[in-house]
């Protein structure tokens, strides 16, 4: 079973490849390219695994809307049928990795939610979300150029987010 | 012969009585040169005891290796430690003996109550009086003891326990010899009843060279199905789920305490107080149930048509501290809940892809995303977040008929404890 330490890893083998590529003047950005997909999917596979935790529990443990949230399905309400009248979970209703992460600290976190919005590690992830967004949805208006260095910065940024809601949520230090 | 106490030494009559019955036994080189013979007093235990030196040929026919902590017991076993005939530092003593090797310091006590022939409970130095009596016959010396006399049983724990500090006696003999002296041998009948030891068979010396169910974690059995059955009494069904559970560990080892010189560990002390765990059918049931489960995994293990490595910790998986203890403890639980205790009951699934019912192999490789790189897997250590993991894994278990332990479920169970402990406390 891979885990996010994996995709870490993986993020920096590829990184460490793209970096030789560099010193030698040869074309390095197709390894630049998975590596920052992979350091977003480590921080993704961290937080959907938390979100997996809180679903494991009962589920009356949570209201509706909660439940519909941790399961990413859309809470509709029932006007025929069986369940008429009642609120049933019923196709798929993705949610932003962001809405993901301020749901688990407001739930379980030990600190003001507010403060990690309002801090430089934000700011970055936000600069790192728009480069994933840019290559994972490519569009010709919104080209970017990849240097080792900001993938290397992003990488950093996606450990330390994980070590922040860690540290937040379980009051850990994780090893990497 | 001159016999006196000495001044730190409250006089007894008993004592001096039986000093002098063993000095008209025994020609001690005391008694051969008409030297005074002093009667000391052990200022922490109160024990009596003398300074004597014996003759190889004596000490060979009044020595008992087979000493006993518990002297008015006919089930009372030996208490010391196996001898190690073919470790090197025997060897070496034998030879030494052979050479005229004198030894000192040898702690036995005078005791006629049983096997009377040999009067001298050897307490500490058992390979020495072993080297002595085999060597004997080419070498005839004096040798040092010390001999106890009039001892209480736990003086005489005392002195085994003080014994043995200065060589590799395991906590598992230690604790074997405490569970004797406070508690006689019900835990031990218990785990014969249960089958968990044979008819006449005793807890191991060492638990990690056996394979059988030691001191420690027979106790950890029966305080957790007590401590889970206190808790499953106050839970209804519906609440059974929501909340973490923490098997107990029964401490190792000794104490010092303030009112008594040795005690267990309390929680122990405290459960065998208050319950009679030989005539309860519940706790009876639980061990039988839980030795199928360790039968079931070890035959699986060793089964040369299973693909699973033959290894101790796959074959003793149910022995491991923190899978005892949480089984145990989901046993006490579910005593008010009888459906899911027979769930609980059964052994798990197995099939060609999990051929072990603890599936002992993917258990090891388990881990969670909170676990570091050097974590060892599911139910391999005893720790806290290891027992509750297990504990949650058997109680997810009970709510199903037939269930294989697979590597979704170990990760739905552990999901469930670090999602719970994450809401209930803040932290997990």
């Amino acid at each position: 079973m891979r885990e996010f330490r994996d995709y870490i890893r993986y993020a920096l083998k590829y990184l460490s490849l793209a970096e030789e590529k560099n010193q030698k003047q040869e074309d390095a950005e197709w390894l630049l390219i998975p590596a920052i997909i992979l350091a977003w999917s480590a921080m993704e596979l961290f937080v959907n695994n938390r979100c997996a935790d809180l679903n494991s529990l009962p589920s009356d443990m949570f209201e509706s809307h909660e439940r519909a949230f941790l399961q990413e399905k859309h809470l509709r309400f029932e006007d025929s049928g069986d369940n008429i009248g009642k609120f049933v979970l019923k196709g798929n209703e993705y949610q932003a990795l962001e809405n993901k992460i301020f749901f688990l600290l407001s739930k379980m976190g030990s600190q003001n939610t507010t403060s990690l919005k309002d801090g430089t590690l934000w700011q970055r992830f936000k600069s790192f979300k728009e480069i994933r967004d840019s290559l994972a949805h490519p569009r010709r208006d919104k080209d970017i150029i990849l240097h080792p260095q900001n993938v290397r910065e992003h990488i950093e940024t996606a450990k330390e987010l994980i070590q922040e809601i860690s540290e937040r949520i379980w009051n850990t230090k994780l090893d990497f | 012969m001159n016999i006196l106490f000495d001044d730190r030494a409250q006089k007894n009559d008993k004592v001096e009585g039986q000093v002098t019955t063993f000095l008209n036994q025994v020609t001690t080189l005391e008694a051969k040169h008409n030297m005074l013979v002093i009667i000391f007093q052990d200022g922490a235990s109160g024990a009596y005891y003398i300074k004597s030196s014996l003759l190889a040929s004596d000490a060979a026919k009044l020595c008992d290796l087979d000493a006993k902590l518990d002297v008015s017991s006919s089930e009372s076993y030996r208490a010391n430690r196996q001898l190690f005939l073919k470790h090197m530092t025997y060897q070496r003593m034998v030879a030494d003996a052979l050479k005229g090797r004198e030894f000192n310091d040898i702690i036995v006590e005078y005791n006629v109550e049983y096997t009377q022939e040999n009067p001298l409970k050897v307490w500490g130095g058992q390979h020495r009086i072993k080297a002595i009596s085999e060597a004997y016959t080419k070498s005839d010396r004096y040798h040092g003891f010390r001999i106890y006399f009039n001892l209480n049983k736990d003086q005489r724990t005392e002195i085994a326990l003080v014994s043995n500090t200065n060589i590799s006696v395991s906590n598992d003999t230690f604790d074997r010899m405490i569970e004797e002296t406070i508690f006689g041998g019900a835990l031990r009948k218990w785990c014969q009843k249960v089958e968990l030891l044979g008819e006449k068979e005793d807890f191991p010396d060492v638990g990690s060279r056996s394979e059988k169910i030691t001191v420690k974690k027979a106790r950890s059995f029966v305080v957790n199905f007590y401590l889970g059955k206190r808790r499953g009494q106050e839970l209804n069904s519906d609440k059974l789920d929501r909340n973490v559970y923490e098997p107990y560990l029964v401490d190792t080892g000794v104490k010092t305490g303030t009112d008594r010189e040795i005690i267990a560990d309390p929680t122990y002390e405290e459960i065998m107080n208050q319950y009679d765990i030989l005539s309860d059918e519940a706790l009876l049931k639980a061990g039988q149930r839980f030795l199928a489960l360790h039968n079931e995994q070890y035959r699986a293990v060793l089964d040369t048509k299973t693909s699973i490595k033959n290894a101790k910790s796959y074959r003793n998986k149910a022995f491991v501290e923190s899978v005892l203890c949480g089984w145990s403890y989901v046993a006490g639980l579910l005593q008010f809940h009888p459906e899911r205790l027979e769930n609980h009951y059964r052994i798990p699934k197995t099939s060609s892809k999990i051929p072990d019912p603890l599936n002992a192999e993917e258990m090891s490789k388990y881990k969670h995303d909170k676990d570091g790189p050097t974590y060892r897997g599911l139910g391999t250590r005893s720790a806290l977040s290891d027992r509750q993991r297990i504990a949650q894994l058997f109680l997810a278990k009970s709510l199903e008929e037939n269930v294989a332990i697979d590597q979704k479920f170990m990760d739905k169970a552990v999901s469930q404890v670090i999602g719970l402990l994450s809401l209930s406390q803040g932290y997990a």
